[in-house]
């Protein structure tokens, strides 16, 4: 899902991300509220067209991220039949469906860094407990580095396979978990060499400082 | 600000050691003020580490090392106006998902504002004439690209100082040709760990590192052929047995 990022510039690339995670979020509301298929075809319809709007590339990423989700609504589907409430099933499914193809949509065509903009203004009322700071940066470092720990684990895969007949199976887990915490030493170091999570011009001074002009 | 020389590096430190006991560098008595300074030596010889002191990273069992007065590992806020380090493994030093998160942040962590700092990095993406990768994700960026940005990033923080721990490792010819002219027009004093001694051509001063300790320390012209044939020598022997203890 963190690779969700449309590759074209659509018109809600212009709304304010605050905005857009409002609307999701009444669409949310309003979705959970529908209790007969009527409005959720509605819903998913409304949906369509928004994405009509945004051009066949984008389509087609919507479509392979959906994808994704068939497993879980057809376990839900499976489970109703089976239990007598396919209507009950559906209903759910359709919901879901609905509701992250409108959340992908806003993820796709919302740029990270003004989501995060959005999640601090959130976390505001915890800065005591939570610095926004941090928090900005726990989401950057997560970002950035959870796809790395994909490629870890499967250039660890690579070296088991290039060595054995056997699938790594559990086996791979601890040499995964020792990259991590070799990484998070690395990563460490590199934000000491650049000012530590704080920063050199945040802890005591809060106006910006002007920097010299460079010669280069 | 061509020729003369840079305020001096001051390096009075006793051991370095690691938290399992063993010592990676021994103690050291430096002044280092030429503009462009090699530091060589085997794998294992203490290079990255005596890198990762300058830079205040790690500290010596006692000592400091000093630029114009300040302590590197306590005085942060000296130490990253002065010095900037360019690590071995660029995957190692990037931090954010996008290239300009990843230059705005040094640049955030000096004190500006968030939307100051992103003016100024489409700014200097422009100057460097890749105003495209304003948006790019730095997963994305090739090897050379990344090594790139890196420089880039430490650039834009304004050291006076920059250390590189093999800056031209893992990149193919035309690449590391383009760095290496980059890199010889900057004003800044550089610190350059190499390997190989045909690599250090501007270079007026050697450090040759061994076993954690200075080995040889002068101009190129009588350390270079020294640690050559050394080298050689070495290389008929079965030179990488021997485990650090």
């Amino acid at each position: 899902m963190l690779t969700l990022t449309s590759p074209v510039k659509t018109p809600f690339h212009r709304l304010p991300a605050g905005l857009k995670m409002a609307l999701m979020m009444g669409f949310g509301i309003a979705v959970m509220w529908a209790q007969s298929p009527g409005p959720l075809l509605v819903a998913a319809a409304v949906v369509i067209m928004l994405y009509l709007f945004c051009g066949p590339a984008v389509m087609r990423l919507a479509l392979r991220a959906l994808l994704s989700l068939w497993p879980f609504l057809g376990m839900l589907l499976i489970w109703g039949w089976w239990d007598g409430r396919m209507a009950q099933a559906t209903l759910v499914s359709l919901r879901l469906g609905v509701m992250v193809a409108a959340a992908n949509l806003v993820t796709m065509t919302t740029p990270l860094s003004e989501m995060l903009v959005v999640f601090e203004t959130l976390a505001r009322p915890f800065s005591r407990f939570i610095p926004p700071r941090r928090l900005a940066l726990a989401f950057a470092l997560v970002i950035r580095f959870v796809p790395e720990m994909g490629t870890t684990l499967q250039r660890l895969r690579d070296a088991w396979r290039a060595r054995s007949r056997r699938r790594p199976g559990w086996r791979i887990v601890v040499p995964v978990l020792l990259s991590a915490l070799d990484n998070a030493d690395h990563t460490a170091e590199a934000l000491r060499a650049r000012g530590g999570v704080d920063g050199i011009g945040n802890a005591d001074a809060k106006k910006p400082q002007p920097l010299p002009a460079e010669k280069a | 600000m061509t020729d003369q020389p840079h305020a001096a590096i001051t390096i009075r430190t006793g051991p370095v050691t690691m938290p399992g006991g063993r010592v990676i560098l021994q103690p050291l008595d430096l002044q280092l003020s030429e503009r462009r300074i090699a530091v060589i030596g085997r794998n294992g010889s203490g290079k990255t580490s005596f890198m990762r002191l300058l830079a205040g990273l790690i500290r010596a069992d006692h000592g400091a090392v000093t630029l114009q007065g300040a302590d590197m590992y306590k005085d942060r806020r000296a130490a990253l106006t002065q010095i900037g380090i360019l690590f071995q493994n660029p995957d190692h030093q990037i931090l954010m998902p996008t290239v300009t998160e990843e230059l705005a942040f040094g640049l955030i962590q000096k004190g500006m504002a968030r939307k100051e700092a992103e003016a100024e990095v489409a700014r200097r993406l422009q100057v460097e004439g890749r105003s495209h990768w304003v948006d790019a994700s730095t997963a994305t960026l090739s090897g050379g690209q990344k090594q790139y940005l890196c420089l880039l990033a430490i650039l834009m923080m304004q050291p006076q100082c920059l250390l590189l721990d093999e800056p031209f490792s893992g990149l193919d010819m035309p690449t590391a040709l383009r760095l290496r002219r980059r890199l010889a027009q900057l004003p800044q004093q550089l610190i350059t760990i190499g390997h190989d001694p045909r690599e250090l051509g501007d270079c007026t001063r050697v450090l040759w590192f061994e076993a954690g300790r200075v080995q040889m320390d002068g101009p190129p012209e009588t350390v270079l052929p020294v640690f050559t044939e050394t080298m050689i020598r070495a290389g008929e022997r079965d030179a990488d047995t021997d485990l650090a203890s």
